[in-house]
């Protein structure tokens, strides 16, 4: 787990902004982005369009509070949680051979590929540490 | 302590989001209940020109013999079987070789898009791109290739 402060405030900034900026290009369209997450054909209709009209502003909260430094901790842990069901998504679609945009940010998006995975996995790797970096402020 | 303040923190930020997240998108969600995104999540306002037909209205309109059907499938799928009559635009092939621009129709052309079915999105998104080309009418037909075959409905392949 990296300890030091200054990696982890460039965390902190890397993931909150991408999460901001994620989260405004989908408030922009929620239709765009509740059409998004019916393509994945896994939610039901109701679930893809509430959740498209819920989940970018829990982006955008975590994504701005981890910039400021409020409620830090809880916002990591939060957008890891996300960033987990995201990658199991992500691989669901690809083994499924289902070739569309990934809706994560809003008409921008690309495909969902490898490539996504990865950059995925980074923004996981960051916000878990940021996470972790609790207990070490604790101990 | 210190968990029980991190799920607090947790549940305060998912709270924020859903009152703001609904509060907001108030007017979409009054017309989602009035059945507005039964088949897909388009904006009938801003779109028009599209409207969702059944089984019985695409029977109806192929029956006529006045109508153009588009079949929005991958061309494989297209030449396996396809409505009698109808021509393909492969939405997802000709978006990645980016040749959605050459598409021309007449804008009084009345056309009904279909695709696989209600599990398949490329006829409403192609449907956006015929409205974007400034066509008039453009149905789709949502129960697609699947409820046409079920019903044994007239249909032609090249294979």
């Amino acid at each position: 787990m990296i300890r030091n402060k200054y990696i982890l405030l460039a965390f902190r900034l890397v993931v909150g902004g991408m999460f901001t900026w994620a989260g405004v290009s989908k408030i922009i369209d929620p239709l765009g982005f509740a059409q998004n997450m019916a393509n994945y054909r896994v939610f039901p209709q109701g679930i893809s369009f509430f959740l498209a009209l819920i989940l970018p502003w829990a982006e955008i909260i975590c994504g701005v509070f981890l910039i400021l430094g409020i409620f830090r901790y809880a916002s990591a842990l939060l957008l890891s949680g996300f960033l987990a069901v995201f990658l199991v998504l992500i691989t669901v679609t690809i083994i499924r051979g289902i070739d569309i945009d990934c809706g994560c940010f809003g008409s921008l998006s690309g495909k969902v590929d490898y490539k996504l995975i990865m950059a995925d996995s980074i923004l996981l790797f960051f916000s878990l540490n940021i996470y972790f970096s609790r207990k070490a402020v604790r101990q | 302590m210190a968990l029980k303040k991190l799920i607090l923190q947790i549940a305060l930020i998912l709270f924020l989001s859903l009152i703001i997240g609904l509060g907001i998108n108030f007017s979409l969600i009054k017309k989602y209940f009035l059945g507005d995104f039964r088949f897909g999540f388009i904006s009938l306002e801003e779109y028009d020109s599209i409207t969702f037909i059944t089984l019985g209205e695409a029977e109806g309109l192929f029956s006529e013999g006045e109508t153009l059907f588009i079949d929005s499938r991958p061309k494989e799928a297209f030449q396996a079987g396809h409505i009698l009559g109808a021509v393909n635009i492969p939405f997802e092939e000709y978006k990645k070789e980016k040749a959605l621009d050459l598409i021309f129709l007449p804008p009084e052309e009345t056309v009904v898009v279909y695709c696989d079915g209600s599990e398949c999105h490329s006829s409403l998104e192609l449907a956006k791109v015929l409205h974007q080309k400034g066509l008039l009418d453009i149905r789709i037909f949502f129960g697609g290739w699947v409820e046409w075959t079920n019903e044994g409905l007239p249909v032609s392949s090249e294979k």
